[in-house]
């Protein structure tokens, strides 16, 4: 028995960043890596469900593609109890899109054979809300997106559950398995990864792949191979928010003036 | 004139030797149960981990001596029971000495050597001492029993704040009555003691190797002068005496035969734990070695021998619980209900012959016996139980260890765990950028040197709240402006400062704690200066104390020291002297912890201010709550803190104008405890460099001239 967790390590800004040169992005030097949110939550429910089961042997592999800064976040999901981690990379992944590492991520899967798979439903940084969709995709396996609540016990060829969708309502659905789950945040409490625990888990190894263990070819990925490119990236202006000073009397008379500007009065 | 060798005491006269092999035989049945008991006892503590408090034996030996000799630790803060104490303690040490001398003689020196001495003014004298050591122990037994039963003093209640009444560990009846069948068994043996030593003389009132000198035994021999006067002859004492002898000497052997097993066993384990006290408990807290799989104590067996002696020091006396900011605002702590539920824990698994599984040795739970989470949680790591215990029992370093595991299980409170998460990311609690950490002194119309590049003599160790906190970052630009002007030669870390880890490590997160040490110490290595001060005690306390065991040995100073330093050397000129009537709140971290408790008030009174003291100064400051990692976990809505509760005790001083801190978090702890508590607007809440401020006026040429050298 085997659970695949595809995850990612995002960038956060740092306060008073810059923009690149380029405009195309954030200048390296201001941001912050950490594990993405939405991953904490899919790891824990792979750990939640390997633990509820202590008799059946159950291996929790995480999966992310990313450089080699990479492995610092990987390694706090070791710390976390998985069981083991690849990280998958060649200089030409540089500037793909979230379809081609959904692809790659596929390609893993192939290879690994898992009986469930797991991603996060985004990233935090960039939202494509898109990559374990299209593994999924790439893969020809079942899927759900935003799922809020799952029942599933290991071995089982299929799964209970709980999607989250517009205004609050929740769709129950039972999906064949093996499948592809994108999970929401809250759907269970992630551990804390004491420092101590990432630490030790540095004595695990974490397995590198290149493009050639996937099967995959440097055409098939990278900017080139994108469907879409950034133009520019920009901080919009600001808004023209201004502070109501004076009495109740002179507060309320400047906004009723402030109405009235924008109905055209 | 009467020969000296028959003043003596008669020893088994008239006895049946059958009588006498009786008695040897309930002695011999004592001693195998105290050696039986002694001997279960310390496989328990050898059921513990290993620790390396073995060295300087003969120095801790003679230092628990003074200790016990002088009864220092017993009279503080509750000198009638001290006193009481001292009474009990010297007159069982004295009569204990004294049976061990009838022994000597009876039955080893005379039998095997034909060497006696315990006759004529030897005996005499003997038997006075004893007399009066007898007395004593009486008072003081009566004295204990009286504070039992009438005083209703808090701290001897078995109630706990940890669990509900009808819980079966709620009050723990069982304590109560050990005490008395402590004190009881005590008294009696002394009223008893003296009761046949009257009879003796009444017995043996015709012989004058008796009679003539029973004034050597007063106590004994007025209540021989009252047996006689109503009624008692000769030979109705003859009559009583073996009934009365055999009670006394029987209560006697049991009561041996009691000590490994009951609460009298302190005798032994306080002298042990004062022997085996680390000065440094609490202040340094012990490192997990790297090979070690988990951090902390998770079960009963990871205790240390060291740990598991202290937990049989305890004597329930609850100065620890008087003393615990926590219990004082009703959290479900009492340290000595830790201590007392750690020692009822491994009294009943490690006592036993085969070790139970390694489940049952859970010491984290909700079950009889075992620890909660909360209880834990509840610890401002302020050291004021470590400070006060009499012997010397070390509860913070338990509870941090303990409190290692909640954090590797990840039971703790989420905001906490967020802000551990957040000092990792970025090197400072506030989640600010690193960038932002000398922002405060953008303003400064001088330029603070970089420690980085450039030699300094003193480097400045800012910490978080000072570097962060808006309110606190006026107090750090106030201070470096007195630096400047004193012409000190003094850096900063700048962006290379993190967070020293002082309360993360008393939170529990030993690995971030590691983190940060390692990576300030590599800072610090990087640089030139002589030695570091700081305005945070909580960054003091860990450079100064637990730097070292990371290889980072530095000189340290508190800015207290520092500037005291300045002024007394006329480097630092006050140009005005204030009248406030004030009153000074040790913070933990320097004063219980590091003993910084006269270099603020020397300032204070340099300045010209009365300094009023609040009830619980110095050793016994009262914490403001923000200790052990507290200042990032929320106390629950509607409780007191105990901030608040301090400003109580503040707020009783007449007159009182300016409430004085010397540490950022009090500053931000006090101020809003002086709004929640209703003391706006009657004083105020002020850091020392402020007031030390006031005085200053600092002339433009001076700044100007800085700026002019700064440039060159």
């Amino acid at each position: 028995m085997k659970i695949l967790v595809a995850v990612k390590q995002v960038a956060a800004l740092d306060e008073d960043f810059e923009i690149r040169a380029d405009e195309k992005d954030v200048d390296e030097d201001f941001l912050l890596y950490d594990l993405n949110e939405w991953d904490d939550f899919s790891l824990e429910e792979a750990m939640r469900i390997k633990e509820e089961s202590p008799d059946t042997e159950i291996e929790v592999v995480v999966v992310s593609v990313g450089p080699d800064r990479v492995d610092e976040s990987l390694r706090k999901c070791l710390a976390k109890g998985a069981d083991r981690a690849i990280r998958v990379w060649d200089d030409a992944v540089e500037g793909s899109d979230a379809v081609a590492i959904g692809k790659m991520l596929a390609a893993v899967v192939k290879k690994e054979a898992p009986d469930m798979v797991f991603a996060g439903v985004q990233s935090s940084d960039h939202s494509h809300a898109s990559t374990g969709i299209a593994m999924a995709a790439y893969l020809g396996l079942p899927h759900a997106a935003v799922v809020a609540d799952l029942k599933y016990s290991p071995g089982s060829n299929k799964a209970t559950i709980r999607r989250e969708l517009e205004g609050g309502i929740l769709q129950e659905v039972e999906i064949a398995c093996p499948a592809v789950l994108t999970i929401q945040l809250g759907i269970n409490k992630p551990r804390y990864a004491s420092l101590r625990g990432i630490k030790q888990a540095a004595a695990k190894p974490i397995e590198a792949w290149g493009l050639g263990d996937i099967g995959m070819s440097a055409s098939e990925v990278g900017e080139a191979s994108a469907m879409s490119r950034v133009r520019r990236m920009y901080v919009p202006e600001k808004g023209r928010a201004q502070m109501i000073e004076g009495t109740i009397a002179q507060q309320a008379a400047r906004i009723i003036e402030i109405i009235k500007e924008f109905k055209g009065a | 004139m009467t020969n000296p060798i028959e003043i003596t005491r008669i020893l088994f006269e008239d006895f049946q030797p059958q009588t006498i092999h009786l008695f040897y035989a309930f002695g011999y049945a004592a001693i195998a149960a105290f050696i039986y008991g002694t001997y279960t006892q310390i496989r328990k503590y050898r059921r513990g981990k290993a620790d390396g408090s073995w060295g300087e034996l003969l120095c801790r030996f003679w230092d628990m001596v003074k200790t016990m000799g002088t009864h220092r630790t017993l009279v503080r803060r509750d000198k009638k029971a001290g006193r009481a104490h001292a009474l009990i303690f010297f007159g069982f040490v004295l009569l204990f000495i004294g049976t061990s001398t009838i022994t000597l003689e009876y039955d080893i020196l005379a039998p095997l050597f034909g060497v006696k001495f315990w006759y004529g003014n030897f005996y005499l004298w003997f038997s006075l001492v004893l007399d009066i050591a007898g007395f004593g122990l009486i008072l003081g037994l009566l004295y204990m029993m009286y504070r039992r039963k009438w005083m209703k003093l808090p701290k001897l209640s078995y109630a706990r704040l940890d669990r509900q009444p009808g819980d079966p560990d709620f009050d723990r009846p069982q304590y109560r009555r050990e005490d008395w069948a402590f004190l009881w068994s005590f008294i009696l043996i002394g009223i008893t003691g003296f009761v046949l030593e009257a009879t003796r003389l009444v017995w043996l009132s015709g012989r004058p190797s008796v009679w003539d000198y029973r004034m050597w035994s007063p106590i004994g021999a007025a209540l021989a002068h009252t047996m006689q006067a109503v009624g008692l002859t000769p030979e109705g004492a003859a009559a009583l005496r073996p009934n009365l002898w055999w009670f006394h000497g029987l209560l006697s052997l049991t009561f041996i035969a009691f000590i490994p097993h009951t609460k009298i066993k302190h005798i032994f384990t306080a002298a042990a734990s004062l022997m085996f006290k680390d000065p440094l408990a609490g202040r340094r807290l012990p490192r997990v070695p790297d090979d070690q799989k988990s951090a902390g104590y998770k079960t009963i067996t990871d205790l240390t021998w060291k740990n598991l002696l202290h937990l049989d020091a305890c004597t329930k006396c609850g100065r620890c619980q008087e003393a615990c900011p926590a219990n004082a605002v009703g959290a479900p702590l009492s340290p000595r209900d830790v201590i007392l539920s750690l020692r009822e824990f491994a009294n009943n698994t490690l006592n036993k012959k085969e070790l139970p599984k390694e489940a049952e040795l859970d010491i984290h739970g909700k079950d009889v016996g075992q620890v909660f989470m909360e209880t834990l949680w509840s610890c401002r790591t302020c050291l004021a139980c470590v400070e006060i215990c009499p012997v010397a029992v070390e509860h913070v370093p338990i509870i941090v260890q303990m409190r290692r595991n909640l954090v590797e299980q990840g039971e703790m409170e989420p905001l906490l765990e967020k802000t551990l998460q957040t000092i990792h990311k970025s090197g400072n609690s506030f989640g600010e950028s690193k960038r932002k950490r000398a922002a405060w002194a953008k303003d400064l119309s001088f330029e603070i040197k970089d420690a980085r590049t450039d030699p300094v003599d003193i480097l400045w160790f800012v910490g978080d709240y000072a570097s962060f906190d808006p309110r606190n970052q006026k107090v750090t630009r106030a201070f470096a402006k007195l630096m400047n002007a004193a012409g000190v030669d003094f850096g900063l870390l700048f962006e290379g400062e993190m967070n020293a880890g002082n309360d993360v490590r008393r939170v529990g997160e030993e690995g971030l704690y590691e983190f940060l040490a390692t990576s300030n110490i590599q800072s610090l290595s990087d640089c030139d200066f002589n030695s570091i001060v700081t305005t945070d005690p909580h960054s003091y306390n860990t450079i100064r104390n637990e730097y070292p065991d990371f290889g980072g040995s530095y000189e340290i100073q508190h800015y207290s020291t520092v500037v005291k330093k300045l002024l007394e050397e006329g480097k630092l000129k006050l140009k005005k002297k204030l009248d406030y009537r004030v009153t000074f709140h040790d913070p933990c971290h320097l004063g219980r912890f590091n003993k910084g408790y006269d270099a603020p008030r020397d300032i204070l009174k340099m300045l010209g201010c009365e300094l009023v003291e609040m009830g619980r100064n110095r050793d016994n400051s009262f914490c403001c709550g923000a200790g052990g990692g507290r200042i990032w976990i929320p106390d629950p809505v509607g409780t007191v803190k105990p901030s608040q509760n301090r400003m109580k005790e503040a707020g009783v001083i007449e007159g009182l104008q300016v409430f004085v801190v010397s540490c950022p978090k009090d500053l931000t702890m006090f101020e809003d405890a002086l709004k929640t508590s209703g003391y706006e607007g009657q004083f105020v809440v002020r850091e020392l460099i402020e007031l030390i401020d006031e005085c200053m006026d600092y002339p433009e040429e001076v700044v100007e001239k800085e700026v002019v050298a700064e440039s060159e």
